[in-house]
């Protein structure tokens, strides 16, 4: 913990009297972003980094990153998920640099250090000439922990994790109901973007909001359906469950039909992973929105869609015409959510609060899909852990 | 006959049309240079290296791209918040593939800028277009955008 850090730590504390009234500088200092990264991101947490369906066959690699940290996730000639820290571990070059691909090995460009797809060391010009007590165990790849829910992929670089079961909680079979169960999507590809906004405004602005801000929901004649409320203890992962209704056309649109719903699975779902993970199901369209923060200010989403293996080329044909215009940071109804990140984030050095206020105070078996309150575990969660909490207290 | 170089400079005077209308936000002009029959999209060149359909904006009808213009005109209106465009369109590509009917790339580059007077680089890429050409001038029958970059903001503005 940084010296920078303990002094902001004492003046925010004393402003972080409860977790349903943030300080907003939690927003927008530097040293809480650092320190965040500490103890969120390379703490005991697990962090979803991309779905089998990403990773199609044994061989298949994809890179990506956990905050500042590269990382490589590879699918074994065992049929194994694993993850390591793309960095060579002669001199550290970046190892991989395509996105994905199928490699059963990895060449390191600079000295030629050659490696397995399970990160093993395999071999390097001039080996004999090197340092006598040169131990090729040493010089495997850097191994992060990888757990699998439904085909989803977390990584972890914290052994004091707890297993993935446990973390997720309540939030595993809601998880499990947006990845068709089974597990056993098919990508249909990417929309990426970067918002101006700190990473924790938009995960507590993207799965969770009030349909107040969409004035698509009023134009469209969408009405929410009364869902159900999950958040769990002590992380504050919330999801929301509810039933898909289909659209009455009421003639807004000259063609509704990429928004109907052709499919059979009406289980609608919204599940927010702490630290940073959005899942949504949603009429005919499954999504996972990788987040990575790139400073206290920038964070990069990239929204993957998928569809399921037996879905027939007509009705994936529909998934990808849906995907491609509802949900994602262009999206009908999205593009308003991602207003609001942006516009939250330029208020946070204005010395306020952001505020929480519907359905505060209601006991937590009675917090419906539309309270605000939902989020509020999550910021006790994260006040406790960040020490802006008194010191024993309950919360988190 | 109409000579291949009249052809061309019709498409040029609809692709310097385009950059007017998109960059002055004259909405209800943007569907107008398409023909009855059309196709718009924006996709992201990685997704397409990779053999992935889904795509940024995805309108296949005519019905699509006038549904557009009703969620910029009047659904986003007000919570989005807006940003000024240029254009800056270069041909780099034309195949006649007979009967008027023409296949031409370009590249684009396209800057913003916010109501506070900051401004970046957009998107940056090139258009795959179908572009019929008659005696009224020329039509985009398709108009596939292929974006290079990661958008630095959501996109609000068919590009
Ligand atoms: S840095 Fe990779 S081989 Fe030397
Ligand atoms: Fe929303």
């Amino acid at each position: 913990m940084s010296n920078d850090f303990e002094a902001v730590r004492r003046k925010v504390a004393l402003r972080f009297r409860e977790p349903t009234k943030l300080p907003k500088e939690i927003f927008s200092d530097e040293a809480i972003y650092r320190e965040e990264l500490q103890r969120f991101f390379y703490g005991p947490y697990w962090h979803p980094v991309a779905h089998r369906a990403e990773l199609p066959a044994t061989g298949s690699f994809k890179t990506t990153w956990l905050a500042e940290v590269p990382v490589i996730l590879t699918r074994t000639a065992d049929d194994e998920v694993r993850a390591f820290i793309n960095s060579c571990s002669h001199r550290g070059a970046l190892l991989e640099q395509r996105r994905c691909g199928v490699a059963a090995q990895f060449e390191c460009p600079y000295h030629r250090w050659l490696f397995g797809n399970d990160g093993g060391f395999i071999g390097a010009p001039g080996r004999k000439e090197f340092r006598s007590d040169f131990c090729e165990t040493d010089y495997s790849l850097v191994p992060l922990r990888v757990a699998e829910h439904a085909g989803l992929i977390f990584v972890s670089r914290d052994s004091l994790a707890p297993d993935l079961q446990s973390f997720l909680g309540a939030a595993a079979s809601p998880l499990a109901d947006c990845m068709l169960d089974d597990g056993r999507l098919k990508l249909i590809g990417y929309q990426k973007v970067i918002y101006q906004a700190n990473w924790k405004a938009y995960i507590d602005n993207d799965p969770y909001h009030a349909p107040l801000l969409h004035a698509a929901f009023r134009l469209l004649n969408w009405h929410g359906s009364k869902g159900q409320l999950i958040t769990t203890r002590p992380y504050g992962h919330m999801c929301i469950l509810y039933q898909i209704n289909h659209y009455v056309d009421n003639g807004f649109l000259n063609d509704p039909s990429a928004i109907s719903f052709l499919g059979t699975d009406d289980r609608a779902r919204v599940v927010a992973l702490r630290p940073v993970t959005g899942i949504t199901k949603h009429l005919d369209t499954i999504n996972i929105r990788f987040a990575r923060p790139l400073g206290v200010n920038r964070t990069e989403v990239s929204y993957a869609f998928f569809g399921h293996q037996d879905d027939t080329p007509e009705y994936l044909e529909h998934r990808v015409r849906q995907s491609s215009n509802l949900l994602g940071p262009s999206g009908y109804i999205s593009i308003e959510d991602a207003a609001i990140y942006n516009r939250v984030q330029l208020t946070t050095n204005d010395g306020g609060y952001a505020r929480f206020v519907k359905g505060v105070g209601k006991p937590r078996d009675q917090w419906s899909q539309n309270d605000e309150a939902s989020n509020t575990e999550w910021w006790a969660h994260y006040r406790t852990r960040m020490g802006f909490a008194p010191e024993g207290s309950a919360d988190g | 006959m109409v000579s291949y170089l009249e052809h061309c400079r019709a498409i040029d005077e609809l692709l310097g049309l385009y950059a007017l209308v998109v960059d002055g936000q004259e909405w209800e002009r943007w569907p107008a240079l398409f023909a009855e029959d059309c196709y718009y999209a924006v996709v992201s060149i990685e997704n397409v290296e990779q053999d992935l359909p889904l795509a940024y904006m995805l309108d296949d009808s005519r019905e699509r791209i006038l549904d557009r213009v009703k969620f910029v005109r009047e659904v986003w209106a007000g919570t989005v918040e807006p940003y000024r465009t240029r254009h800056s369109i270069q041909r780099t590509m034309t195949m006649d593939l007979g009967s008027g009917v023409y296949e031409v790339q370009a590249n684009f580059l396209v800057g913003y800028t916010l109501g506070d007077g900051t401004a970046g680089m957009l998107a940056m890429g090139h258009y795959e277009d179908q572009i019929a050409v008659g005696e009224e001038g020329a039509l985009f029958l398709r108009k596939v955008v292929y974006l290079d970059n990661v958008p630095p903001r959501y996109l609000i503005y068919p590009l």
